[in-house]
């Protein structure tokens, strides 16, 4: 490298900035065009009815148009949903994320004829969408009648649902996981006299903990978030989850913007949380598959 | 009592629709005690056979018996015998404690202060009661393969494997580790059976070895058996460093004659030959001879090519009269030969191996009556 003298370095130092600046400039536009929609919602929530109609969706709430009417009437109308979802939520990752490991175990660790072809059914099943299944599921639920026991039976019938659909992804990423796990260290617990059970209760499993954290993480977002199960699935009003809870603060001749907003806000929130303080290991375990 | 016999093993893999032979027809007795080494170049089908002992290889065909009971369709965790990984295999989410702890739980009915009784003794036979609670990713390659040992012996097993629980030691650590390994095993006698590539492995710390090439047997014996004595050019060349020379002759009346050179044999030799037969000769390092000028018939002239200081030896590569053959003889360290000098070399008919050249099989080893090889003194 040749002596640099000031005035390279002045002219390379404002050259960069310039770039720099551009760079910015335009991440900075990315930022506002992403953060909009969200911003508008949180402003939007935060007015009255009246201040609703006449300030524009982003801008926020003068001291005249702040209220917060509009988040009480939405969580009075969310809170016992609320309750309802992670009574839904809840067992049904852990279980969905429990059985997905399981499944993956005894499709890795345990040596059998004709894995490749349950892989493929699994893998299949990743692929359902949720509206080709509508029609059978509610079927099949108005077969298996839980319904009658109220708002636990259709909760339970929302929970044996989402676990069902969401063990297929929960096997998959396991299975990729364990495929990295060492051979040699399971055949070494198989020498040390363990059974294919205590293999994986006291190896596998404690080993799992990262891609646990993804699969609870990604199936607490799906489930929470999903409206079409809950839709067709729950009718008695006391067992709607958040997002049906949510749907019914639209409709009506009044569209109350306000109210719908502060719904969406509050019904966003829980998974927000898991985000917050679970993203960092998300990151982490999406990582390492990769 | 831990008699340990493999009964015409084979091992069968279907690969892709090929039928691949990894182990062909193997049969071994090991006695109850007995260290036997496995020894051969990669792929050879020690490993392969070691697991199949273990029981996380199935047995194509043949039996395994371990005083006298037919084990070869046990499963591994009712076999009793207990495996050194070359890779350790240790359990990263558990202390040493309890690596050494798990086996002992899962297939004995021992309580947990027995158990840690024994956990603290074998921590003490492989000086690691430091490390016991303290996780594997902590510890050094050298601590980590103690811990895999220590996992071992707690189990009490009837037989130890250990397939090359030394490769991954950097060389004077190997060195160190050989050493306790042969004190330990003497120690606990336990029968064991070790893999390995590494031929001064085999020949340092077996009782007995087993060479192994392409899945078949080649040769079992004790180690000087094997150096002195070898079955066949395969273990010939394949024990010994540096390994045995090989010249390519063909047998002319009562010679063996070369490319460059001829080789006269005397009446005894000249009976193991047929005329025309093609012959390997074949003759130690240690064996050939530097001499000053060319005085009887096994003389021959050559040219140095590269000349290795060890210290106390010196390795002299030399090709023999124009053809390049990358010989090497084995010197004294004081020894002033250099690069491109014009030698003489000797190899004296007693301590010359004739194998044939076709089969590989041999046909005269070297006479021992001249030079009594001490047998190990335990």
């Amino acid at each position: 490298m040749s002596q640099r003298t000031k005035t390279d370095i002045g002219r390379h130092l404002s050259n960069a900035s310039r770039g720099r600046i551009a760079l910015y400039g335009v991440l900075g536009l990315v930022a506002v065009f992403y953060l909009t929609p969200l911003e508008s919602g949180v402003t939007t929530a935060l007015k009255s009815t009246e201040a609703v109609g006449e300030t524009a969706p982003f801008a926020p709430p003068g001291p005249n148009g702040f209220s917060l009417d509009a988040m009480r009437t939405a969580w009075n109308t969310l809170a016992p949903t609320l309750v309802n979802s992670v009574i839904l939520a809840v067992p049904a990752t852990i279980l969905s994320a429990t059985l997905g490991s399981m499944a993956a175990y005894g499709l890795t660790g345990v040596d059998w004829k004709g894995q490749v072809a349950v892989v493929l059914l699994f893998v299949a099943a990743i692929f359902i969408p949720y509206q080709a299944v509508l029609v059978p599921l509610s079927r099949f639920w108005a077969i298996v009648d839980i319904q009658q026991y109220g708002r636990f039976g259709e909760l339970g019938e929302l929970i044996i649902t989402h676990t069902a659909y969401g063990i297929p992804i929960c096997t998959i990423l396991f299975r990729s996981y364990y495929q990295n796990l060492s051979t040699e260290m399971l055949e070494a617990a198989r020498l040390d006299g363990a059974s294919t059970f205590s293999i994986y209760r006291n190896i596998v499993l404690p080993l799992s903990v990262p891609m646990f954290a993804v699969t609870l993480i990604y199936q607490f977002t799906q489930i929470w978030n999903d409206f079409l199960f809950a839709l067709i699935l729950t009718n008695t009003q006391s067992a709607y989850v958040v997002t049906r809870g949510l749907n019914a603060l639209t409709g009506g001749i009044v569209q109350s913007f306000n109210t719908q907003m502060a719904g969406a806000l509050i019904a966003a929130f829980p998974t927000l949380l898991v985000y917050i303080f679970f993203g960092d290991r998300f990151a982490k375990g999406v990582a390492a598959e990769a | 009592m831990a008699e340990l016999t493999l009964d015409s093993i084979t091992k069968v893999f279907d690969d892709d629709g090929e039928d691949v032979v990894a182990v062909d027809d193997v049969s071994v007795d090991i006695d109850d005690g007995e260290f036997l080494v496995l020894v051969g170049p990669s792929g050879c089908g020690k490993s392969t056979t070691l697991r199949m002992i273990a029981g996380i290889e199935t047995v194509t065909e043949g039996e395994m018996r371990l005083d006298e009971h037919a084990i070869t369709d046990r499963e591994p965790s009712d076999r009793n015998v207990a495996m050194v990984f070359q890779s350790y295999a240790l359990y990263p989410h558990m202390t040493v404690a309890g690596n050494m702890r798990f086996g002992l739980e899962e297939s004995t009915e021992m309580s947990s202060d027995a158990i840690q009784e024994t956990v603290e003794d074998a921590a003490a036979m492989l000086g690691i009661e430091e490390l016991l609670e303290r996780k594997p990713e902590d510890l050094s390659g050298g601590q980590q393969q103690r811990v895999a040992l220590g996992r071992a012996i707690v189990r009490d097993p009837d037989v130890f494997l250990m397939d090359e629980p030394l490769s991954n030691l950097d060389a004077s650590l190997r060195a160190q580790m050989r050493a306790e390994l042969q004190e330990l095993q003497t120690d606990l006698g336990v029968t064991t059976v070790y893999v390995t590539h590494d031929q001064t492995e085999a020949m340092t710390m077996g009782d007995r070895i087993a060479v192994l090439n392409d899945g078949q047997l080649q040769q079992v014996g004790t180690p000087l058996e094997c150096y002195h004595e070898p079955a066949n050019r395969f273990v010939a060349g394949f024990i010994g460093e540096p390994s045995m020379n090989f010249v390519e002759t063909t047998v002319e009346g009562d010679r063996l004659v070369a490319d460059g050179f001829e080789y006269p044999l005397d009446g005894a030799t000249a009976e193991a030959v047929r005329e025309g037969q093609g012959v390997t000769l074949g003759i130690r390092p240690e064996n050939v001879e530097l001499v000053d000028a060319a005085e009887t018939d096994h003389d021959i002239e050559a040219t140095v090519t590269v000349v290795e200081p060890m210290g106390n030896e010196n390795n002299v590569h030399f090709d023999l009269s124009g053809e390049s053959d990358d010989l090497i003889a084995v010197t004294g360290g004081f020894d002033p030969v250099d690069h491109g000098d014009d030698i003489v070399v000797r190899f004296p008919e007693d301590a010359v191996h004739l194998f044939d050249s076709r089969t590989g099989e041999t046909l005269r080893n070297r006479r021992l009556d001249v030079e009594q090889p001490a047998e190990p003194r335990v």
